[in-house]
Formats: C-alpha cells, structure tokens, sequence
C-alpha cells in the first residue's frame, strides 16, 4: 500500500493511496483461505471446498468486501503515517475500473480527502484568569424569602361575627337550576376564601358578610363560557348553610412556620432557605465564569478551523435560523438585515463554537479528563425520569442508539473540562451584589434562545458523531465540539458584542 | 465444427463436486449427459460448444438409488456421466456455463 499526499490546502488534504494488483489477490487468498473451511457447498464435503473453485465462484463478491476492508485500512494508514487527524468524515473519490479491480487485474488507486485537525497550543489553564462573579446570601434575603413563604402558607383562625373580604368561610352548599340541583354542585365542609376568585363570579360576594350558622339562599349566574356547556349562562341559586368563619392568621416566621412546610425549627428552615438562595447564587456564578472562561479561551487562541466542521455547525445553525423564521419568531436583533448579513454573523459564530469545542476537548484530552460509566449513568437516569411512566422505554432507546448516549455525554464532558479548567485556572472571585449577579447573568438567559441553541445541538451532533469514526481520538474532539452547541447560542451575543 | 442442436442435447449440465473438480487437475471435465448419449456424440458436442479438442471420452452409467419414503419404495432416476480428457493446452470453465 502506497500513500502519497496529492495536495494540502490549509487543513484539507487529499491522500492518493495505491494498492498493487499482487497485494490485492495476496489479500483475496488469505480470506478466501479464511472463509473456505466453513463453506458447505452442494458437492462438497463440508469445508473442503477447493480455494480456486470458491474464488471463481465468489470471487467477486469477497473483493468487494476486501475493497471496502483495504480503503478503511487505507484511510487509517493515512492518517497514522501523517500523524493528523481527521475532523471530518474522509471521502473517497476518483476510482476508476471497477470491474478490473473486482476481477484482480487493476490497482486499486484511490483518493482520499479529509479535514483534518489543526495542530495548536493549548494554553496553559493555569495562566487564564477568570472572573467569577460571587454573591453571599444576606440576612435580608433570607427574611424576604421567609416571608414569601409565610404568605403562602396562610392560616386561618375561627372567629365570630361577619364574614369580610379575606376571610374563608366554611359552609355546606347545594346548588339548583330552576330547583332542581345538579351535578357538582354541592359540597360539604368546602372551604371558601372570599376574594380569591375560585368559584363562579358573585358566589364568593354573595357570601361577604354572613355569620357562622348562618343559613342562605344565593343566586348568581353561571358566565357564558363556563366550562361546562349545560351550564353556562345559567342562573341558578345555591343553598348556603356556612358551618364557620375563619379570619387569616398573620402567619409569623418562627418554629410554627417551620413546621408547615416539615422542618423541625426556625434555624433550620433558615438554613434551609439560605442554602437553597445560595446554591441559586453558585449556578449563577458558575455560569458567568464558565463564559468569561470561554471567552478568555476564544481570546488566547486563533489557529485554523477545518472547514468541513464550521460548516457542519454553520449549516446546523442557519437551519435552525430559517425554521425559527418560518415560524415567525424572528430575533428581534436579526431583524432588517439581509441575508448576507445574518449569514456572516452565524458563521463567525459557527466558528467560535468549533474553535471553542476543539480547545476544549483538547485540553480535556491533554487534562485526561474522563467521564465514568457511573457519571454516564446517572446523567441516563436523569434524563429518564424526565418522562415519567416511560422510564423504561427511554432507557432502552438510549442504550440501542449509541448516538444518543454520545450526545448525553457530550455535555457531560464538556462540564467537566470545565470543571477541570476551572480548578486550575487562576481564578479571580469578584464580590458582586445579587443584583449585578443576576443583572449580569440576563445576557446569557435572553441570548440564549434555547429553542435555537437546543434544537440545532442534536442535528449537529448526529452529523459529528457519525464523523467520529475514522479515529477515536477524533472522537472526543468532535463531542467536545457538539458540546459547544448548546451553550454556544450565547456565542451570537458575544460575538456581536465583539464586533 | 459449427454447433448444432443436437450438440446441447448431447450436454445436460456440469457436474460440480469434489472428485469432478479435482480431476481438473488432469485435465479432465465431467458432465452429465443423457443415457442415450454416446461417447463420439459427447465428444462432438464438447468439441463444438467448448471450441476445444477432446483426447478421450469416458462415460458411467450411475445407477439411481433405492428410497423407501412411509413404506414405498422408490428409485431415483439413473443417468450417465461423462469423463472429457481435453488435449493438452484447453480448459473449460465449468461455473460460467454456456
């Protein structure tokens, strides 16, 4: 096998690769010899079938097998000989005489060309600065988010004397059309809030103002798009004995309060709320330093992007743009530009995110990050119990389409190298107050389009997942850069902002 | 020699087995041919159809075998195979048939 590299422009190239008519037939015997020992031909005692009498009969047929097995060997010699690796799914072009090769009298002579993937530096993590933005739960937002709780979980006292706007009244009612009651319109012990607007309009106003153990008639009239057709629009009266009148408690935060929503004691349900407002603040914070990560990684390198992969990721984009058109939800930012204009914003998007991915799966790779069965597994789970009931069925979806486990991985890993980045990485805690956390963190939410970002992911995905073959190195790489999907809407902002 | 009818009558099919494709090695082809075919029509045929010399013809009449099948007794049908010897120098190419 002889491979001679027929041109190199930037990162695509184009291997000529010959296989000699000796070696071709060399090849045939050896897996004619394979395969001869297990034929059972009509004739033949099993297995002994002569090789040349197989050759003439499927000969063919084997060389065929044999071509496809010699152009992978072929491609991967390539790139091993060379030291590249593919970005791309390598084509193979321009064989000529089919026939002759089938038939063992030609060469096989054929071209490959493939993208392959730049060679760059990776920065040393260690010499990134980063800023995380930090913000600590104050005393005051804990108090705030007790209080919310406390107004939520209302009680109500029993007391006498007339029932006011607020209060709940307890009663029995039976309600009647033309004195006849009908279904579901009666009830026992109900509980109802005047003023909170749950029942038909006018039955809580007609209620304003009784005494417990007082016994009424009320008339109110079903609205005309009541829910249930036969009767809406009805006038009907309901016959109210009220058991009780109950005013709202003032709910105080103390143990009591605690205790309604299952905590033993105030301090607890403080420390409950405070975590919780905390582990809010560190997502955010998270977030804001894995951007300001990347874009401290899209800063520190330029090197050459294949372009089979930016365009892969392009196409992904503009698909996902036009589909968004077509339903008439435009990006408010897009709007009034030409085509041309859009199209070089997305590509220099495009090619933040594949120049992005690629650093980060190699740093990921120089790092050895790695993602275990178990993380694997836990992420399979958690994606499972998002369809309750069909727990099962989406586990065994996952598990029969590897393509699909490779994008639940993609994310997975790709946290993880940030992870890994992070923890090495210098990396400048900024106090901030909530305010500018969240202030800051609106940029990303609102560009993140997620339906843009998301939708286009899976597609881009299944197109580099099917690219990972040639070489598993590649492999991580081509995750690591599908990975950069999702988040990478944001890349639009960001990179508009760069401009 | 132009071919004829007759020729292909005189030829039913090439017999492909172990022995017929180890006698390749002596230069020699089997065929199955009528009952009624005899040795100079084998060899005509042969030598018409194949565009080949034929040396010697050899021919064995192979008897059907006994089958009972649920108590019946039945016969498969006999039928005769013929043994080319070619001169030396011509092949013929059993598999790609006429």
């Amino acid at each position: 096998m002889k491979i001679t590299e027929k041109s190199k422009d930037g990162l695509s190239v184009v291997y000529n690769i010959t296989v000699e008519v000796a070696e071709l037939n060399e090849s045939l015997d050896a897996k004619i010899k394979e395969i001869a020992p297990t034929l059972n031909l009509k004739g033949f005692r099993k297995g002994k079938v002569p090789t040349a009498h197989v050759k003439r009969l499927y000969g063919k047929g084997i060389m065929g097998d044999l071509l496809n097995e010699l152009v992978q060997k072929g491609i991967d010699q390539a790139v091993n000989d060379n030291n590249v690796r593919p970005a791309s799914n390598p084509e193979v072009g321009n064989v000529d005489n089919v026939d002759a090769i089938l038939d063992g009298k030609a060469a096989l002579v054929f071209d490959v060309s493939m993208d392959i993937l730049p060679e760059f530096e990776v920065v040393d993590v260690a010499t990134l600065s980063i800023t995380r933005p930090v913000t600590e739960a104050t005393e005051e937002e804990v108090t705030k988010a007790l209080e919310e709780i406390a107004a939520n979980s209302k009680a109500y006292e029993a007391k006498t004397g007339k029932a006011k706007n607020g209060d709940a009244v307890i009663c029995d009612f039976v309600g009647k059309i033309d004195g006849v009651e009908f279904q579901g319109g009666a009830a026992n012990d109900a509980q109802v809030v005047l003023g909170s607007n749950t029942f038909i309009p006018g039955f809580e106003d007609a209620l304003v103002g009784v005494k417990a153990e007082d016994e009424t008639v009320i008339n109110v009239t079903f609205p005309a798009d009541y829910g249930v057709v036969e009767l809406a629009g009805k006038a009907a009266t309901f016959d109210i004995k009220v058991k009780e009148v109950k005013a709202p408690k003032e709910s105080k935060i103390d143990d009591e309060l605690a205790k309604t929503v299952g905590l033993e004691t105030l301090d607890s349900l403080k420390d409950a709320v405070k975590a919780d407002i905390e582990r809010q603040f560190a997502s955010l914070s998270r977030t804001k330093a894995k951007r300001s990560l990347l874009d401290a990684l899209d800063a520190s390198h330029s090197f050459e992007l294949p372009p089979k992969m930016v365009e892969a990721e392009f196409d992904a984009i503009w698909q996902q743009v036009q589909a968004d058109k077509a339903q008439g939800n435009v990006d408010p930012d897009d709007e009034g530009k030409s085509e041309d204009e859009l199209k070089g914003e997305y590509k220099v998007i495009a090619e933040r995110r594949v120049r992005l991915g690629l650093v980060l799966a190699e740093i990921g790779r120089v790092g050895e990050v790695q993602i275990t069965d178990q993380e694997l597994q836990g992420a399979l789970f958690r994606e499972a119990s998002r369809y309750p009931g069909q727990e099962r069925q989406v586990l065994e979806f996952f598990q029969k389409n590897p393509n699909m486990m490779a994008q639940l991985r993609a994310p997975l890993y790709e946290e993880k190298v940030v992870d890994y980045v992070l923890s090495k990485a210098k990396v400048d805690d900024v106090k901030v107050t909530r305010e500018e956390l969240e202030a800051e963190d609106e940029e990303p939410q609102a560009d993140a389009k997620p339906a843009k970002a998301k939708k286009a992911a899976p597609k881009a995905k299944k197109e580099e997942t099917s690219e990972e073959k040639p070489k598993k190195a590649a492999k991580a790489k081509d995750e690591a850069a599908s990975e950069e999907k999702p988040k990478k809407a944001p890349a639009k902002k960001a990179a508009k902002a760069k401009e | 020699m132009t071919t004829d009818a007759r020729h292909y009558d005189a030829i039913l099919a090439p017999v492909i087995t172990e022995k017929a494709t180890m006698l390749t090695e002596n230069n020699q082809v089997v065929f199955q041919v009528p009952l009624t075919a005899t040795k100079p029509q084998i060899k005509e045929a042969v030598e018409a159809l194949f565009k080949v010399k034929v040396k010697a013809v050899n021919t064995v009449r192979v008897e059907g075998k006994i089958k009972r099948f649920r108590g019946q007794i039945g016969k498969r049908s006999d039928f005769k195979k013929a043994i080319v010897t070619l001169n030396e120098g011509d092949t013929i190419d059993i598999s790609t048939g006429l």
